[in-house]
């Protein structure tokens, strides 16, 4: 099965799993600062991601943009929700903003 | 290329009443550090605080009149916390953890 990067595929990646993080590389072998700044939060975070390696086909990064409404990579998507890139991640890890999404979503 | 005046008011349209300051990062009239102070933000997450001003702001960088916003938007209590928010992608090697979008990385 292929994998085509249409709107309905990535949004199933995002309705189905709580954290997800399109980056570019991967959490162990990040290829981008920004990338391994986002998935070092989550990491912090200690709850299981998915991450999804943009840098495999290039189509991706094209589509998941616009797909996302959002222009730069990376991106983490929160209970089907686009947070935003890395600064935003650190920032709403930072005040504690992160933390109660992902607790608020665990107490359902 | 467009003044520091110029973005402060189409930020306005946005959101009326907020407390803006525009740096022009570069003295280029195209690449600006906005911070936008406002009441109205409590309560609601970073990204959805950005998202009014980019919709707004998407036909002046498709157009070219803008290159790069760099948004910071922030509630009164956030802002009294917070030091100098000026960030320059292409400046020196700050570590900064606001909220900004880094358009010319796209091409990376």
């Amino acid at each position: 099965m292929s994998f085509n990067w249409t709107p309905e595929e990535l949004q199933e990646i995002v309705d189905n799993n709580n954290i997800v993080l399109f980056m570019k590389g991967t959490p162990e072998e990040p290829r981008c600062g920004f990338s391994n700044r986002a998935a070092s939060v989550l990491n912090e975070l200690g709850q299981p991601f998915v991450s999804v390696n943009i840098l495999t086909d290039p189509r991706a990064i094209p589509s998941v943009c616009a797909w996302a409404d959002f222009p730069t990579m990376p991106q983490i998507y929160i209970n089907g929700e686009l947070i935003g890139g890395s600064d935003i991640a650190l920032e709403m890890y930072e005040s504690g903003e992160l933390q109660q999404m992902i607790s608020a979503n665990e107490s359902k | 290329m467009v003044a520091e005046q110029w973005v402060v008011e189409e930020v306005l349209k946005v959101i009326p009443n907020a407390d803006i300051s525009v740096t022009d990062l570069h003295k280029s009239g195209d690449h600006f550090h906005v911070r936008v102070v406002s009441p109205e933000y409590e309560g609601i997450r970073p990204l959805q605080r950005q998202r009014p001003i980019l919709n707004h702001f998407k036909k002046f960088i498709a157009q070219n009149i803008v290159h790069a916003l760099d948004l910071k938007c922030m509630t009164p209590e956030q802002a009294s916390k917070s030091g100098e928010t000026a960030f320059d992608p292409h400046g020196g090697d700050v570590e900064f953890f606001g909220v900004h979008i880094r358009r010319e990385k796209r091409s990376e």
